[in-house]
This record gives C-alpha cells, structure tokens and sequence, in this order.
C-alpha cells in the first residue's frame, strides 16, 4: 500500500480542493474541483485511498463539503449543470458520503432556507436519500460499535433529527411537503429500516462480529415517547413477530433491543409493543424476561397497565397476561398482579369511586389472570382469591346500578367455579349480554392462540392484509360449533327439497304473532267490590290475573265505587305480590293504584305517604309507592281544558315517564335523560322560550298532600329500612320523585315552599357516595330552579348560592359518574340562568 | 279482549321492526242479527262483488261488497240455522243447507228470491252438504242423512240417490264432508271426517273406503283439500291442525301437524290459489297458516266470540281478493291479507 508520504500528500490536496472550493467564483473551476473530489467518496468504487485516509477525509472534510454546496444553491455554476452532472456531482455527495452527516447538513438546510428552487433541490435530495435506504445505513454505522466516541450532543441531536422528521419538513414545507415526509409514511420507513439493520446485526453476529444496539434503542424509544409507536410498532411487530419464530439470534437480538432502551423512555415502547404484538408467545419472543430485568418495564406491564390504565383492548390483555404467565421466571409476576388484583377488585371504596369501564376492566383481568393460573399456584393463592371474591362481590351486589351487580355475580360465579371446582359453586341469576359474554369469555386463556398460527401463513411483507386475516382466521377456529349449527340449520332445507315441492312458504313474511295468547277461562269481574274480593282472597290464578287487568278500568269508570274502597283496595293492591307470575304484573298493578291515587286522590296519598315510612314493607314496595305518586302526580297535572282549546305554555308534564316497568333503573335513567333533554331545549330557546300560560290542573291544589309527607320521616330509621342509611337506591328514588313532584307543581303557589323544603332536604346528601343519589340530588336541584319563580330563588338561596355553585362546579369536574357530571352542569347552568333573571326584575320593575 | 289489544301495542313497541304488526279487518260487516254459521263470496266476473252469509236464526243475507251493505234478506229454513250455502254457476242460484233437514234452491235471477226446489236430508247435526260439478249440468251432492254416521250422495238438482255410504267400524257421526274429482279419471271420492277423529276416503263409484286414518283423537270438525296436490288439512276440538297426504295407492298419510295455543278450530279454508290456509278459531282468533308446510304466517284479532266460518273470495283478480270471517258475535269481517302475488 502506499506510504505516510503519500498519505500526508493526498491530505494537502485535498485540503487544497476544499480551500479552492470555498475561495473561487469560478464556475468551471469549482465544477473540476468537485468532480476530483467525489473520488474520495466512499461507495465502494475507490480502493486507491487507505482507510484512514478516507475517515479523515470523512470527519473533517465531508461536512464542509456539503455546507459549500447547502450555500451555494443559488449558484450560476450550479444552474449550468446538466441532469447527469447535476445527479453526479451534487447528489452523489449526498447520497455516498457518511449517512448521519448528510442528514444533519440536509435537515439543517431544510430548518434555514425559505421557499426557493434551492429548497426543492434540497428536499429532492432528502427525498432520495430516504428511498435509497440511507437511514438502514445511518443505522448499521452506529450499530457497529465505532462510533462510541462521538459527543452526546452529536448523538441526541442526530436521534431528534430523524425522530422529528415529520414535524420539521411539515412545519417548513408546509404546502408543499412530499407524501414521504408524513408521519404515515415516514415512520414504517423509519419501522422497515430498522428492522433491516437488526436483520443485519444478526448476520453480524453470526460471523462474529460485535455490534451495538445502543443508537437503534434509542431511536426506538424516543420515537415512542414522541407518540409514534402506533405507527411504528404496526409495521415493526408482525416483521419481529414472524423473524422470531425460529431464530434464536433474532431473539436474542429483540431482548438486547429491548433492553438497551433508555430507562426514561421503556414505558412508550412496552406499551407501544404489548398494543401491537398478537399473542402472548410473540410477545414473548419479542420482549424476552424484560420485566424480570427492568424494574421500569415491571412497573408498566403488571401495575400500569392493569390497574392505573384501562385503555387496553382484551386481546392484548390476554397476550399480556399469557405472556408473564410463559415463562417460569415470569410466572411469580402472575401471582403477584393477581394478588394486587384481588385487592383493587375487592376494595368497597374502588367499587363506589372508579368509572364502571374501569372495573369492567379489571374485572377482565382479573378473570384472564385466574384462567392463566394452575391448580397448584391457585391453591397458594386461595385465601386471597376467596377474601376478594366475598368482599368484592358483597360491595358489587350492595350497589344501585345493575352492570356493576352483573359484572359481581359474573366474576363471583367464574372465581368460585375456579376456587371449587368439584364442591359448592356460587351460582347467581342473570341476563346475559354482551358484556357478560365477553367476561365470561376471559376465563378460557387459550382464544387468543389459535391466532397465533395464521401469522405464520402470513408473507411478512403484506402487512396491509394482516390484520383481517387474522381476524377471519381467529373466528373460524374459535367457533367450533359454527360448522355443526350451520349444517342443522340446512337439514330441514335438504328435507323440503327432497319432498315434491321446490318452493317454500318463506315468499309469505309472517306478521308479528307475539299477542297470540291462551284464551282466560272466565270471565273478568263486572263490579269493583268483586274485583277487591277477587285480589285479597282469590287462590284462583285465572281470577286474579282477570281481576288485576280489569282494575283500573273498574276504578276509572266507577268513580263513585271507587272512593269507597279507594284506600282499602290501594293496601291489597300494595301488598299483591306476583304469585302466579302474570305477565306484566307491575304495569297492572301500577295502573290501577295510579288510577285510585288519581280518583280518591286525599285519602290514598295520604296511605300511601305514610306506608312509605311505616315498616314491615319491602324495598320494592316502597319504590312502588314512589312511582305511583309520581304517575299520579303526572297524571293530575295534565291541564284541565275546555273542550277545543289545546293547552299551551310551558307545562312540566310533557316528558314523563313512559309506562316500561321491566327494567326499573333503565326506566329512570331513561326519565333523566329526557328530563335533561327538555330542559336542555327549553334553556337553549333562553328566555325566548314561548309565553308562559299556565293552565290550571288538578295537581296543583294537592301538591302539598303528595309532597309534605315524605319529607316528614326520612330521617327516623326503623328495623327494616334506613333511608339514611343502607338503602341508597330508596333514598335515590325518594329525592328524584319530590324532585318530580316539585316539578309538576310548576306556577303553583306552594312551588316556592316546596322547592324550598326540597333544598333544605337534599343540602345534606349532596356529597352521598352512592351515584344514584347523587344523580336524584342534582335532578332534585334541576327541577327546583325550573321550577321556583325567579324572584324567589334568588333570597331563598341568598347564603347557599356561592356553596351551590362550588359545589355543581365540583361535580361537573370530578364526580366519577358521567351523568352526575353532566346533570351538574345543567344545574350549574339553570342556576346561573336563574340569577341572571331574579337580578333582572328588580331592574324592570321601576319602568313598569 | 280490550286488554288483549292493550298488550299487542305493548309489544309493538319494544319488538324491533322484523314482524310487522298484524292488519286489521279492512271493513266490518255488521246487523246479521245472529251468529254467522257460514259464508259464501260470489265475486267472479260479474260487478258488483258479492258476499252470502248464513246465520243461526235462519236468514241468508246477501251483502253488496262495493257498498258494504245487505241487499236483501231470504228466509227460508224456518227459523233454523242455515249451515252451508253455495252458489251455483252464476250467481242467480244459491243453495242453501239448514238445520231444519233441508237442503233449499234460490231462485235469485232479476230480483227473484224464491224457493224453487228443496230436498230433504232428515239430517238435523251441523255436517256441512260438498257439491261437485261432474258435467255441464250434472251435479253431486254428498249429505249427513237422519242416522248421523251416514253419509248419502245424490244427483243434484234431481234428487235421485247414487249410494249411501256407511262405515263398518263405529265411527260416530259425520262431522264434515268434501267430495272431490282426481285428475286420474277414475270416479268422484268423498273424504269424510267422524266424530272419533278418524278421516275416511270412500270411492264414491264402488261404495267403498279407500283409507282410514286416525288424524285427531277429538271430533274431526272441519276439513279442507287441495285435489291438485293431494294434500289436505283437517281440524277439531284439540289444540292442533294437521295436514295430512294421499299417496299413489291412496292411503291417507299424517303429514304436518301445528300446534295452536288455544284449542278449538270451526272451520279451515283453503284460498284458490293454494298458498293460504286460514282457520276459524274457538279462541275469537283466525289464523293464517303457509299452505306448502303449515307455517304460521298471522293470527288475527277482532271478534269477541268464536269465530265459525272464514271464507276467501273468488275474485279474478288477485288483488283484490279477500278473506271474510264470520263470528258468533254476530259479525262478519273482511280482510286483505298476502294479496301482493
């Protein structure tokens, strides 16, 4: 080879070819000086410089090369170029040269130079360099381990330079970026060549070769932790997914990756990975004993993940779990989430305090973690398991809402069918839906595996079609009683073909035949007092169902029979309980008590009022009573109306209460939210709504009998019933119906006192802890400034109104239940709504 | 019944919009003034469409279906029920069967309502008469005679007997009766149902049973044949209609049966072009079934009695047809129902 003489020699010139560069305004000069100069690049084609000639040229010379040419983008010699000198001289330099800095000099460029031809140039040039795959090259430069002297600054400036690469063209380009440089594009770019220089680490590694992982890691996480590990991760898992599979060096080089990842950033890209990676054996070749090793990575999988997050999908909750549940040195960390688990699932106060998806949630979990154990880790953990299982499930089934009662029986009933498997099963009656299909679903770990083998059909460079195939392929193995159910359904098909006929009755649709009932054998009763006997002591199933369906017609049309017995057939109607299992039994039986409160309206409210708090009546009775005074009280209010004269003007009775009882807390949560939707418009329209006439009506005369007497005993609790106490969902509905009442006495004069009292009544509850209190409390509110004259809310409120709106402005932030939230900011807004108004009357009252 | 139209709004309401809810009876025909035993259309080619029905106080009324009224009235059985009409050729003929033991011709040509000829049955039993055209003006009428298990056939109008055909078992009275000419060319068969349940085929030329079969453990109340496919349909006192098939050696053979929910079924009726079956109820209810295997298309609701007889029309049109059922509450209702095809 040639000697230092030669060396030092070719050093000058080129120092020289550099300062000529910089000095001349020739054009023909500089064009000479250049092409001379792109033989010390290093593509290959030039074995007559040594290796250190070409590093020094490439540490000292390079970059100042490039500057020249990023400064004179303007130059006349420049433009004189021809398309092949142009690719020759100025692309070359670009696209042969150290990858990591053309990348800096062209981002550099892109960060100064406004819009010009020499910008296009510039972007061109980027543009081909991310084609030709120079970032796979940057990469596999610094994998190779002899770059560790560099400076951090280099390094972490070089990391941002292609991290941000999307966001610094876009915000410079910004009409004018190219389809490549989006964030859609660039990052499986960025996604594919990394996994090109890992495939290439790996050939490195079997001949021997050392190489780092440090720079790719990094580049990694910082992508994650800039929030593009969606973008990344989709493209880059499936390749790892499938690389993997059988390749132990591949392994080993996806945990070294893993592990190399900066300790700031290994949150993003586990959750980035788990989210993307089908299954928990790829997840497991991808991410190896991580969790084992970094305590951060621990952290996110068994704690963040399942119980400070809810975002998660199922299917990657179970390649989450199945993957700490693969290995041996993994297996403890299962214990260990199941432990804390149980204690998050069991805690009384999480159950009262959390939004329902997030129990929803680590109900899941908690059902896919006690799928995954075996007997014998199970037998370890089972006093934990049965502690949860009574405590969790005893607060579930305590609570008003039904899906968070479903979801304790469905994991009371799974853990116990787990915990016994051969003894005494906990068995609950439910509806299924949706919901507690997908739980139950959890408890077999195996679903999601059957996915995992349709990767392998997968060519790893189609990754657009990945994933519904996989889908279609998950589902057909998955049901294996779909091929039995489908030829049944068939056969009777075959049948008909087989016989003479061809076609079928199907050309005829049949009508709804739903009301084709059994005939009753005898006849309904004819007089009221029949009807009473009949209910009170009839043990005929027949007679009593004719009976209750025949009461409210008798006490409609008998007014005068109907006061007679009012209060004596409103005591057999509250007690009747559904012996014979009559269809629709609670309609009936409301009708007809709505019909008595309605026509011997005293005397029965005033029984019902007081058999509301007196005792020996069950929970359901006494929210029977509730709803029947306030249809009753729906009722009454209806305008009385001349014949031919339509009611007009703001009545509160329009949306109440539709007549569908088989679902109770629907029903309710059905009447709040029309009650918001009315009002909603009615706040909308401001104070333009239509004029106010207030028609008379029967309610409100009588006002004061329904509401009073409820408030009167709340507070004295009894042997069987704690209003105050144990018996949210009573107290709930107990303040939602005065609510009510309050309402429908809208223009009445006791409207004042009442929405008065109702204040007063619900100011101690408003922080209950149960949400079907708070909700009735905020509806409560709600109806009270609808319905309170302006001018009398403000000095009735005069001390409360700064509490009351500390306290809805606290609501509306943080209560955890979302219509809490919202009704609390409809009051927040009537409220103020209502004080705009009582500040305004004073104001008009001098003109009048 | 009011609370039974209560619940089907009910759960129109929360069904989704699959089944559509069942029609109501186009119009009402109402002022019989007694329960309507049997109904008649005469809406073939001459205008206006007309309808017959029977009632159980002996009167025949004749109903304008454009106008939606009676246009006359004919007495003629004396006060007893009239079980059975049918026009013969045009409309200027009606025959009707009472339960005064007679069989009445009508005379009804230019305003005429006379009773032109009568011939006497000694039936006094609620078997209904089966009339077959076998030529241009000869006729078959298969009657229930005076000792109730025997069916009798004579040549009508000339009242001449052809057989009289008694089973050797005891199967109880006759209950109902269809006579019917197979495209084989062999003679007329009679297709009769006793009070044991039991069906029989008789061949009306040799005076014998073809086939038995034991369709009902009930009274066989009503029956209904389709000659084209050789099927048939039959109901009684039970909670079923069965359907049942003749075969090549004609033997009668169980087919289909459906169950009802409420027992009791007066009368089937097979629409003409043999898509439809439609059955009168005990349960104040007709229900209409897909003639090719039975399947329940609708249950429809509006009498408040029983209903006894249900009839379709025999417009030209197909649109236009309709279905009539009369009811012990002394209505008759008129329904459009699967007229699309």
């Amino acid at each position: 080879m040639e000697g230092p003489d030669t060396e030092a020699e070719v050093r000058l010139e080129v120092n020289r070819h550099v300062r000529t560069l910089c000095t001349s305004g020739d054009a023909v000069e500089v064009i000479e000086t250049l092409k001379l100069l792109t033989c010390y690049l290093c593509d290959g084609s030039n074995t007559e410089f040594s290796e250190t000639l070409m590093k020094e040229f490439n540490r000292v010379h390079y970059t100042r090369i490039l500057k020249f040419l990023t400064s004179n983008l303007q130059a006349d010699w420049l433009q004189r170029l021809n398309a092949s000198q142009h690719r020759e001289l100025w692309d070359r330099f670009f696209l042969s040269g150290p990858p990591d800095q053309a990348m800096l000099v062209l981002m550099d460029c892109i960060g100064t130079l406004s819009q010009s031809s020499g910008q296009d140039k510039v972007v061109d040039v980027l543009e081909l360099y991310l084609q030709a795959g120079r970032l796979a090259v940057l990469l596999w430069t610094r994998c190779q381990g002899s770059n560790s002297s560099e400076s951090p600054q280099l390094r972490e400036m070089l990391l941002g330079r292609l991290v941000s690469l999307p966001d610094i063209t876009a915000n410079h380009l910004h009409p004018h970026n190219r389809p490549l440089f989006l964030p859609d594009h660039y990052y499986p770019l960025l996604a594919r060549e990394i996994n090109c220089t890992l495939e290439k680490t790996c050939r490195a590694l079997r001949g021997g070769q050392d190489c780092s992982l440090g720079f790719v890691a990094q580049l990694l996480g910082k992508t994650c932790i800039q929030g593009h590990s969606k973008l990344l991760f989709r493209e880059l898992a499936p390749r790892l997914c499938s690389s993997t599979r059988s390749d132990m060096v591949w392994q080993r080089v996806c945990w070294r990756l893993m592990e190399n990842v900066p300790e700031r950033w290994m949150e993003s890209v586990v959750v980035g990975l788990v989210q993307a990676v089908d299954g928990p054996d790829a997840l497991s070749r991808i991410m190896g004993n991580l969790v084992v090793k970094n305590k951060k990575a621990q952290f996110v999988v068994t704690h963040k993940l399942l119980l400070l997050q809810y975002k998660c999908e199922s299917r990657v909750l179970r390649s989450l779990l199945g993957y700490l549940a693969r290995d041996r040195e993994r297996r403890p960390l299962l214990a260990q989430v199941l432990r804390a688990l149980c204690q998050a699932w069991s805690s009384s106060s999480a159950v009262k305090h959390t939004p329902l998806e997030q129990q929803l949630y680590l109900s899941r979990c908690l059902l896919l973690c006690v799928g995954l154990l075996d007997d014998r880790e199970l037998e370890e953990l089972r006093a934990d398991l049965r502690q949860c299982m009574l405590g969790g499930i005893q607060c579930r089934l305590d609570s008003a809402v039904v899906r968070i009662r479903r979801i304790g029986m469905v994991v009371g009933e799974c853990l116990s069918s787990r915990l016994d498997a051969g003894g005494a099963q906990l068995k609950f009656e439910y509806d299924h839906d949706e919901e507690t299909r997908d739980l139950l679903s959890m408890m077999d770990p195996h679903v999601s595996e059957e996915a995992v083998p349709s990767e392998d059909t997968v060519p790893a460079d189609r990754p657009a079609n990945r994933p519904a195939e996989q889908k279609e392929s998950a589902r057909s193995p998955g049901r294996p009683g779909s091929p039995l159910s489908s030829s049944a359904e068939q056969d009777p098909a075959g049948d008909a073909g087989s016989g003479s006929e061809l076609d079928s009755d199907d050309e005829l649709a049949p009508y709804d035949m739903s009301a084709d009932r059994e005939m009753p054998t005898a006849a309904p009763p004819r007089y009221l007092r029949d009807c009473l006997e009949a209910l009170m002591s009839s043990k005929d199933a027949a007679r009593v169902e004719l009976s209750l369906r025949a009461a409210e017609g008798l006490v409609r049309r008998n007014v005068s029979a109907a006061r007679e017995v009012g209060v004596e057939l409103s005591k057999v109607l509250v007690h009747l309980e559904d012996s014979y299992c009559i269809p629709d039994f609670l309609a009936l039986r409301r009708g007809a008590m709505v019909a008595l409160v309605v026509t011997d309206t005293v005397p029965v409210v005033e029984f019902l009022t007081t058999e509301f708090y007196a005792v020996n009546y069950s929970l359901r009775q006494r929210l029977d009573v509730l709803e029947v005074l306030a249809l009753s009280a729906q009722e009454l209010s209806q305008p009385i109306t001349e014949q031919g004269r339509p009611p007009r003007g703001a009545q509160p009775t329009n949306a109440v209460i539709p007549l569908a009882q088989n679902a109770p807390p629907l029903h309710w949560r059905q009447v709040v939210e029309q009650r918001i939707q009315s009002k909603t418009r009615r706040f909308a329209k401001g104070a333009a709504s239509p004029t106010v006439t207030a028609a008379p009506n029967r309610y409100a005369p009588l006002a004061g009998f329904f509401f009073f007497p409820l408030l009167r005993n709340y507070d004295r609790p009894q042997v069987t019933f704690d209003l105050m106490g144990s018996d949210h969902l009573v107290l709930g509905r107990l303040v939602h119906t005065l609510g009510l009442l309050t309402h429908l006495a809208v223009n009445a004069p006791v409207a004042t006192q009442m929405g008065k009292a109702l204040l007063d009544f619900v100011w101690a509850v408003r922080y209950h802890s149960d949400q079907v209190v708070r909700q009735g409390v905020l509806f409560a509110v709600c109806a009270v400034f609808l319905t309170m004259p302006a001018q009398h809310l403000l000095p009735e409120l005069s001390d409360l109104v700064p509490e009351t709106r500390a306290w809805l402005a606290d609501m509306v932030e943080g209560d955890s239940d979302a219509d809490c939230r919202s009704l609390a900011a409809q009051a927040l807004a009537l409220l103020e709504r209502g004080l705009r108004a009582s500040l305004e009357i004073p104001a008009e009252a001098p003109q009048a | 019944m009011h609370y039974a139209v209560g619940d089907r709004h009910q759960c129109c309401c929360v069904l989704p919009v699959m089944a559509s809810p069942p029609p109501d009876p186009q119009f009402v025909l109402r002022g019989s003034g007694a329960a309507v035993n049997t109904l008649h259309f005469s809406c073939g080619t001459s205008d206006p469409p007309l309808l017959f029905s029977g009632s159980a106080k002996g009167t025949i009324h004749q109903w304008n279906l454009t106008t939606r009224r009676p246009e006359r009235t004919l007495d003629g059985h004396s006060g007893a029920s009239v079980i059975w009409l049918k026009t013969l050729g045009s409309r200027e003929t009606l025959i009707s069967q009472g339960r005064d033991s007679r069989v009445c011709t009508w005379d009804l040509a230019e305003g005429r309502s006379a009773v032109t000829d009568s011939i006497r049955t000694g039936s006094v039993g609620f078997c209904q008469c089966s009339l077959l055209e076998t030529g241009l003006c000869s006729r078959l009428l298969a009657h229930p005679v005076e000792t109730m298990d025997e069916v009798k056939v004579i040549d009508f109008p000339s009242g001449t007997a052809v057989c009289s055909l008694k089973p050797d078992a005891r199967l109880g009275m006759v209950m109902c009766t269809k006579l019917w000419q197979p495209d084989s060319g062999r003679g007329p068969l009679l297709l009769v149902g006793y009070e044991a349940g039991t069906l029989a085929l008789w061949d009306v030329a040799q005076r014998q049973p073809l086939s038995t079969l034991v369709a009902h453990s009930e009274p066989l109340l009503c029956l209904d044949f389709d000659p084209e496919r050789l099927r048939g349909a039959s109901g009684s006192a039970e909670r079923a209609v069965c359907s049942w098939t003749l075969d090549g050696q004609q033997n009668l053979q169980m087919a289909v049966s459906v169950e009802l929910v409420n027992p009791g079924i007066s009368q089937l009726s097979l629409r003409a072009d043999r898509k439809l079956l439609a059955s009168a109820g005990w349960d104040h209810r007709v229900r209409l079934f897909g003639w090719k295997k039975l399947k329940p298309l609708a249950v429809l609701q509006y009498h408040t009695d029983s209903v006894l007889s249900v009839a379709f029309s025999d417009h030209a049109d197909p649109r236009l047809r309709l279905m009539a059922a009369g009811s012990k509450d002394q209505r008759i209702s008129i329904w459009s129902v699967y007229n699309e095809g």
